[in-house]
């Protein structure tokens, strides 16, 4: 079930490891600068207001996706809009790009947000300000979405970890506790990968060899009776826990009967959905599915049609299986790029770099269906109706349906102070 | 919930305006930062009110210390020239003036016009006029104008006059007794009780005497140690008071007649009804439950920083709230006494755990008989209204506006505590995960997220002692049984119910076909077939039901879809 790898950007072992070592052991390189542990009594307050979803899956289209030939046509313009053509959707008034005829039939429980913006327009930092609120600065890693969604809802499965990223490099948890860090798992068919003990060490050597380490420990654990030596070593007994669970079952889609697979499509990204759609129903809190291949400088149309297969397949397997077993009314479903592509189609047919106007699609579970919010005039640039949105207030719209404080304050080490969703307002437009 | 609020402030507006004209009904006033005073406003002067509380006693109070619910009533009243303008202590202070004085009068008595207030009788010269202290509380019976008038001129009743408790003995008392045998206060620190464990400051205490006997004997003046007392040798050991000389002859008489006349309670007080017109709400039950009441079944408020709800989840602060009693059910049956809880509680043998209040003595036997008397009538907010049409209640399950989930939860959890840690963690012990739905919300998410193949039916006994407080209870891939559900049918509140990828059946699911509240309810992957339809159909509140993967076929979808036609069912 290896297909189309070139499009996932894998992780090599060294990589791997590191991040794994972050995100399950909660040791970065360099444990106590890396992780701050924060005491605050507010992690387990899960808002301040009943919250309409539980759950995010964030399928994040790395390289920006061309807003206008998926989310964001604007038939009214034919200039900019290109050879792609639009089409009526399940909700009244709603058009999508004829490339997502699955995804169309789904629009009465989603909401699309036209008027998306950045200040950034370079892929990395306006990923990492997509990602975290915040701008990318030297001084300081800010948590991930994820991270805060794992730090502010308190813990809900005690073996697995809250917070997933399935495909891309992930990025950490920043200054807060490393356990919030994102797990990452590079291929969704092989699961969770270095989770199984080797087969030449059976119980009794695992535990010998186990009991040998605690021995060891326990005069530096008596000397340095601090927090973070025992959220080291707790994380050691999580570890260990998640490995002997049934939990992690859930990382193993192997178990899926065929047709779900076909149903997904084969592809990574499809797989990766299928993946997202069991770890929500094993109560993990935030997944986040990455899917590469849109940074379409040359022969945009052709590259945007080939990707909207399977991404198209695969989202709309996903919102008709989320919604069959009853979690979409739980989950939201979010589907966005770091920004858009330029109304102007290049010589090479291609479109570049354009942070005004691109598009955010919501699905699920606290929003309000079958919802457009603003519209772009006809040179893509400017906003005609509704404000743009920048990702602080995206943010802040999903923390505010999850329940989160966005007003809770967590300090980095340095003791600056930041919040979830850093200056970003919910869009109620697109809220139920 | 706000715009229940305030609808039901500009109901109590509206009765207020249209029923009293002369007279504003006691209210609850509250201070900015949340504290709860009641009282009924009798004047005003400038920014400051004169709001006489159930204590008969008035109290000047800032207009900006109040909330601003209360800021718009008195506004609303003031402009409506609804309540007099004037300085109360002024007036007590000088009778003489006049220009003021005149709009203190009666509009329903008429005759009034003449009476102005006087100086309490003896006014305590040490304290600085226009002190709040300085101003000698006057005692009120329940009409505060004819209080007032009884106060200056009836002080001492006529010879064949029957003594009062309220107007005639408690005065005395007040003014020579109640420096050593009031209630218990605070100084300093400490409690500072009434001496010889004696208290005169009411009827019951008066009576009840102390631990070494009582001090009244009814209608016996030989036996009666109160009357002894005050009137030995002044140079006796045991002489009452000991100290600013003997009371005056005028006083011994009242006490005398008093105890002669059978020492009764008081005949016009808020204690006993004047049934002649009816029993009404404001003016006979309401000052009974916020003095016997209210201390445990008031409005929530905020203490240390927490929400302290009504005990039970009842409020008795307003009509309204006694009409819809709480969780489990109404406490009264306009017309019929003997049905309703109410009347059970306090009619209960004093031994009894179960009395109310639990604290204090019990009622006496004529309150009691006024809340039978006021149930009979219909239960009715004034005496004047037709017991066939009921006010009409303005709490109610159906949400004004916004997300009827959302509402429903909302208006769910206004009925119910918080629960308390220790209660949340007796029930994580099930393995479950016990969540508030959101900060101090008195609904919780109960859910299995850990190692859910190993929880059994067992596990649901420790949510029993939460259960009033779940409102989402996710069983969803653990190993429970159908027998699970005769359980979980006891959790009233249940909204929403996650049942997916268990070996729940037809059989289990049986039980649960009563539930008043549930909304979503998620068979995915169980084993319930068309059997169940029937149970599904009979919960009409459903909205959503996921079918896919259980045993039921197209014909019970059909047929559960004709029976639940606003439901999104799934299959």
């Amino acid at each position: 079930m290896k297909t189309d790898l070139s499009k996932l950007d894998e992780l090599n072992r060294r990589e791997f490891i590191a991040s794994a070592a972050k995100a399950c052991l909660g040791v970065g390189l360099l444990p106590m600068a890396g992780s701050y542990i924060h005491n605050s009594a507010n992690a387990l307050i899960p808002g301040s207001r009943p919250a309409t979803a539980r759950y995010v899956i964030y399928l994040n289209m790395s390289g920006a996706m061309s807003h206008l030939d998926t989310f964001g046509t604007n038939p009214d313009a034919p200039d900019i809009q290109g050879p792609t053509k639009s089409i009526p959707t399940s909700a009244d008034g709603v058009f999508l790009s004829e490339n997502l005829p699955e995804t169309a039939k789904h629009m009465h429980n989603a909401a699309i947000i036209r008027t998306m913006s950045t200040s950034q327009g370079a892929h990395e930092q306006a990923s990492y300000l997509m990602h975290t609120s915040y701008l990318k600065r030297g001084t300081i890693a800010h948590p991930t979405f994820g991270s805060w969604v794992s730090k502010l809802s308190g813990n809900i499965n005690t073996t697995i970890p809250m917070n997933v990223q399935i495909g891309a490099n992930p990025a950490g948890a920043g200054f807060l506790e490393s356990k919030h860090g994102p797990l990452p798992i590079g291929n969704p068919s092989a699961g969770l990968a270095n989770s199984k003990a080797a087969d030449y060490l059976d119980e009794t050597r695992f535990g010998g060899r186990l009991a040998l380490a605690q021995k060891m420990n326990a005069s530096y654990l008596n000397q340095y009776d601090q927090k973070q030596v025992r959220a080291y070593s707790d994380l050691y007994k999580d570890a260990i826990k998640l490995m002997r669970s049934e939990d992690l079952k859930a990382f193993d889609i192997t178990q899926e009967p065929e047709q779900m697979h076909e149903l997904y499509g084969k592809s990574n990204f499809g797989q990766g959905c299928l993946l997202a759609r069991r770890l929500i129903e094993n109560q993990v809190r935030y997944v986040e599915v990455s899917r590469g291949g849109w940074d379409t400088h040359d022969n945009n149309f052709e590259a945007v049609a080939n990707n909207c297969m399977d991404m198209d397949k695969a989202l709309s397997a996903l919102l008709l299986d989320l919604e069959m077993r009853g979690l979409l009314k739980e989950t939201m479903v979010v589907l966005t790029s770091e920004f858009g592509r330029t109304p102007k189609i290049n010589p090479r047919d291609g479109r570049d770099h354009w942070p005004y106007g691109f598009t955010a699609f919501l699905a699920g579970g606290g929003v309000k269906g079958g919802t457009v919010y603003g519209k772009m005039d006809k040179v893509g640039r400017n906003p005609e109706e509704g404000k743009f949105v920048d990702p602080a207030s995206l943010n802040a719209t999903i923390a505010h349906a999850l329940g989160l404080p966005l007003n809770d304050v967590q300090y980095s080490p340095s003791g600056r102070p930041f919040t979830v969703a850093h200056d970003g307002t919910p869009l109620f437009d697109v809220l139920a | 919930m706000a715009g229940f609020r305030i609808i039901f402030f500009l109901c109590s507006l509206a009765a207020s305006t249209f029923f009293s004209i002369g007279e504003e009904p006691f209210r609850i006033y509250k201070t900015s930062t949340g504290k709860g005073f009641s009282g009924k406003v009798l004047g005003y002067e400038g920014q400051t009110f004169f709001i006489q509380g159930k204590d008969n006693k008035i109290y000047p109070i800032s207009f900006k210390q109040l909330s601003s619910n209360d800021q718009k009533y008195l506004i609303e009243l003031a402009s409506n020239g609804k309540i007099p303008k004037g300085d109360l202590r002024k007036l007590t202070g000088s009778p003489q003036s006049s220009e003021s004085s005149e709009k203190i009068e009666d509009p329903e008595a008429g005759t009034s016009s003449d009476e102005i207030i006087r100086p309490a009788s003896k006014p305590s010269p040490k304290l600085r006029p226009g002190s709040f202290f300085a101003y000698k509380p006057v005692g009120l019976g329940q009409d505060p104008n004819a209080a007032i008038a009884e106060k200056v001129g009836a002080k001492l009743p006529g010879p064949d006059e029957p003594i009062d408790f309220t107007s005639h003995v408690l005065p005395i008392m007040e003014e020579r007794c109640f420096s050593c045998h009031d209630a218990p206060y605070e100084k300093n620190g400490r409690t500072i009780h009434p001496k010889a464990g004696l208290r005169l400051d009411s009827y019951e205490w008066v009576m009840k005497g102390n631990l070494d006997n009582t001090v009244v004997e009814a209608g016996n003046l030989a036996d009666s140690y109160l009357y002894e007392v005050v009137t030995l040798d002044e140079e006796d050991d045991m002489f009452m008071p000991p100290k600013g000389g003997p009371l005056s002859p005028e006083q011994i008489d009242i006490l005398k007649r008093w105890i002669e006349e059978g020492a009764k309670p008081s005949a016009g007080g808020a204690n006993v009804a004047d049934m002649g017109q009816g029993v009404s709400f404001h003016n006979h039950i309401f000052p009974l439950l916020e003095e016997r009441c209210l201390d445990c079944h008031g409005e929530p408020y905020v203490k240390n920083g927490r929400t302290i709800h009504p005990k039970a989840g009842l409020r008795l602060d307003t009509y309204e709230w006694v009409i819809k009693g709480n969780l489990d059910g109404t406490i009264l049956e306009k017309g019929n006494p003997e049905e309703s809880t109410l009347v059970a509680v306090i009619t209960l043998d004093p031994d009894d755990p179960e009395i109310m209040p639990p604290k204090g003595d019990p009622l006496l036997k004529e309150e009691i008989e006024m809340f039978k008397q006021w149930i009979k009538e219909g239960a009715k907010e004034n005496p004047t209204d037709s017991f066939e049409m009921p006010k009409k209640e303005t709490v109610s399950l159906v949400p004004i506006h916004g997300n009827n989930k959302e509402s429903l939860l909302d208006q769910l959890a206004k009925r119910l505590n918080p629960p308390s840690k220790p209660q949340i963690m007796a029930a994580q012990k099930s393995g479950a995960l016990v969540t508030p739905l959101s900060v101090k919300h008195s609904m919780v998410r109960a859910e299995f997220s850990s190692g859910p193949n190993l929880i059994e039916d067992s596990a649901i006994g420790a949510l029993s002692g939460i259960k009033n407080n779940i409102s989402h209870l996710d069983l969803s891939r653990t190993s429970i049984t159908d027998n699970v559900l005769s359980e979980v049918k006891k959790f009233n509140n249940l909204t929403w119910l996650n049942l997916k990828d268990t070996s729940v059946s037809d059989r289990g699911l049986k039980n649960i076909s009563k539930m008043p509240y549930l909304s979503y309810i998620n068979l995915v992957s169980s084993k319930v077939s068309d059997a169940s339809v029937d149970t599904l159909a009979s919960i009409k509140t459903l909205k959503e039901v996921y079918l896919w993967n259980s045993d039921i076929t197209e014909r019970g979808i059909k047929r559960l879809r004709g029976a639940l036609p606003d439901a999104k069912i799934l299959f």
